[in-house]
């Protein structure tokens, strides 16, 4: 395994707050310092937290930040092996073997089949391979929506940095890529996942980091209408009855809609016709829309 | 507040690292060798004598959890600012079970919010509604003869085989699935070896996705060893499945049944569920399970009610819930102990309210082929 290039991030936790503000991310303390024991200590990072709270753009802004490819592994019910670490390439092997069936022994066709040129890469091994200026950005994202069988999987990549192919043995890093993993915890991840991480936890934001997220992001966004729409959303989320809570995400979808609109100030008609941009469960909408828009909206 | 940590005279720094790892173990934390190692290369990394800078080294190495990020922050409070200070007990909440579950929970006890007033809420019991004089607390279990224990694990195996959405290690024919080479081969020697026609395979559904809401109410004593065993049956067999007790608050227990032989968790569950019992508020529970846990619903999990329906909530939040319950999970089961009684008729306001949105009315007792009757077409006992 060859020495990573030094991160521009690994220095301290303000130089990967600086580096993630100019990406237009807004990031507590708490966060960047998790970010930068992760790199530092060369650990994966498990970062759980609301839905469209931040956790994948963190990866994307890592990445962009530090001028490193970003490999996604979208996770998903029955990924297994083949979709996330690797695959033989029947087609070719088969090929292969047409082709020299006639010039070529039994056993030099098989050695030449299960070598890497015949290795379809999946994201994980492509993460221990990865060539270019720094180390890769490898964000395995919904990790709860695997099967447990995926994590025992994970193990020994997340740990050692290393594959093992059996036809061809054990591949290791040539750098260790920066790997965030995130969670919905729609279900409890395994303690052996876990303990080879370090750990963080984004929540919703507080209705002044709102703003701001608001302000870096829409930067056309006047700011006393970030600050109505953040306190909007706030009291949204404060409601006990709601299926769905909106993040942050809904909130730049449905501040981009208002500007959009032109809009300017929070008017009830506007605010129901795109209550649907933060609002994704029919009935919730159907309740706010018709009932309590009005009370929302006149709140102090 | 980002005062420098202290350290008294002539105590070496790590081993008040230790006496601060000890705390948090002692608070439910599990914190092992290689979370300390990883504490201990973060603080060569921050500035160790700033106090956020090392709090927040020690949340990123050590917790695994929102609930260990909790009890961290509150012991690092209490271990860094009084010195040799026992930790703040934890902060006092409503829960159906006694003090102490939080800490051996991996999930969230649900903290407390206003509830309706109970005096609203008590209704005459000739309308099939709580009644005041509800029995008292505890549930003491008793261990269930083999015999019915294996009929019980039987009939969660086949609820687990008709219930099951999730793919298995077993291949099926698909249409549209990956290729399925040796078929594919196989069937090309039909054609002289040339593969003319693709056979595809899927993972065949074998494994379940379920969520027991188990009732621990006051009016469940006397059924709670055999629906513990129940419980305990569909958790051994179906792996991905949690398990929250709910009365007049909800909290998940799963932990007390993961990887635990039935001798063994049932003297933990006795003494978890020691000082349960009371009324029951469904509607709020299952919002609240909604509320807290709502994102571990799919389209492919089977929720299980286990409730004898005496509730002391509104019945119409009681459908509302449910309803929503229903469109979020695939199927509603509702187990009920009195289900197979003769003459059982759902006249509880609850269960009334209830059945429109569920997909399945069931007894402990006929909880192995009651499923395997619905997928019949036959008439569960919902109809009686």
């Amino acid at each position: 395994m060859s020495a990573a290039t030094p991160s521009p991030l690994s220095s301290s936790v303000e130089a990967v707050m600086t580096a993630l503000s100019g990406q237009k991310y807004v990031i507590e303390r708490g966060l960047a310092t998790a970010v930068f024991l992760a790199i530092r200590l060369e650990k994966p990072l498990l970062i759980e937290g609301e839905p469209g709270c931040g956790k994948t753009e963190i990866a994307k802004a890592l990445a962009t930040a530090t001028n490193a490819e970003l490999i996604r592994l979208q996770c998903y019910e029955g990924l297994d092996a083949s979709a996330s670490l690797y695959e033989w390439d029947y087609p070719r092997q088969l090929l292969e073997i047409r082709l020299h069936e006639r010039d070529r022994t039994t056993a030099e066709v098989e050695t030449e089949i299960y070598s890497e040129r015949f290795l379809l890469k999946r994201p994980l091994l492509r993460a221990l391979q990865g060539e270019g200026p720094a180390r890769p950005v490898l964000l395995i994202d919904e990790l709860d929506r695997a099967d447990e069988e995926f994590e025992g999987l994970l193990l020994e990549v997340l740990s050692e940095f290393q594959v093992t192919v059996p036809e061809i043995g054990t591949i290791r890093a040539t750098r260790i890529p920066l790997v965030i993993l995130t969670s919905n915890r729609t279900r409890e991840l395994g303690d052996a996942i876990k303990r080879r991480c370090l750990y963080a936890y984004i929540g919703y934001p507080t209705a002044e980091k709102e703003v701001e997220i608001l302000r870096r992001r829409l930067p056309d966004l006047p700011e006393q209408f970030a600050r109505e729409i953040a306190r909007f959303v706030q009291r949204l989320r404060g409601q006990e009855d709601l299926a769905k809570r909106p993040g942050v995400a809904e909130t730049l979808d449905w501040a981009s809609a208002l500007l959009a609109l032109g809009e300017g100030t929070l008017r009830s008609i506007p605010v129901a016709e795109t209550l649907g941009l933060l609002l994704k469960d029919a009935r919730d909408l159907e309740t706010y829309r018709k009932e309590r828009l009005d009370v929302l909206l006149t709140a102090p | 507040m980002n005062e420098p940590l202290r350290f008294p005279a002539g105590q070496r720094v790590l081993e008040r690292i230790q006496g601060f790892l000890d705390r948090l173990r002692e608070a439910g934390v599990s914190i092992g060798l290689a979370a300390g190692v990883d504490l201990g290369r973060a603080l060569a990394a921050v500035p160790p004598l700033d106090r956020e800078a090392f709090r927040e080294a020690c949340r990123v190495t050590l917790a695994k959890s929102p609930t260990d990020l909790e009890t961290i922050d509150r012991v690092f409070d209490a271990y860094w600012s009084a010195l040799g200070s026992p930790p703040v007990p934890p902060p006092s909440g409503e829960s159906p079970l006694p003090r102490g579950s939080e800490q051996r929970s991996p999930g969230r006890t649900v903290p407390p919010r206003a509830r309706p007033p109970r005096d609203e809420l008590v209704r005459d019991t000739s309308e099939g509604r709580y009644s005041p004089r509800a029995p008292a607390v505890g549930h003491p279990l008793e261990p269930l003869p083999a015999v019915e224990l294996r009929r019980l694990r039987a009939g969660a195996r086949r609820f687990r085989r008709s219930v099951a959405t999730l793919p298995g290690r077993h291949w099926k024919r698909s249409a549209t699935g990956p290729i399925d080479l040796r078929r594919t081969a196989r069937r090309g020697l039909r054609t002289g070896g040339e593969w003319v026609e693709l056979t595809r395979r899927e993972r065949a559904p074998r494994r379940a996705d379920l969520v027991v809401l188990w009732d621990v109410s006051g009016s469940m004593r006397e059924h709670t060893s055999r629906l513990f065993a129940l419980v305990h049956a569909l958790h051994r067999v179906i792996r991905r499945s949690r398990v929250f007790a709910f009365g007049h608050n909800i909290e998940e227990v799963s932990a007390l049944f993961q990887g635990q032989p039935y001798l063994r968790a049932l003297p933990e569950v006795d003494a978890r569920l020691a000082g349960a019992g009371g009324g029951t508020q469904i509607a709020y529970c299952v919002g609240e399970f909604r509320r807290y846990w709502g994102a571990i619903l799919r389209p492919t999990t089977t929720v299980v009610i286990v409730s004898d329906g005496w509730d002391l909530g509104d019945p119409m939040d009681l459908a509302r819930e449910l309803e929503r319950l229903q469109r979020e999970a695939r199927r509603v089961v509702w187990v009920n102990p009195y289900a197979a009684d003769r003459g059982f008729v759902p006249a509880t306001a609850a269960l009334k309210a209830a059945l429109p949105f569920l997909d399945l009315l069931t007894s402990p007792g006929n909880f192995p082929q009651a499923e395997g009757a619905r997928r019949a077409g036959l008439a569960p006992l919902a109809a009686a």
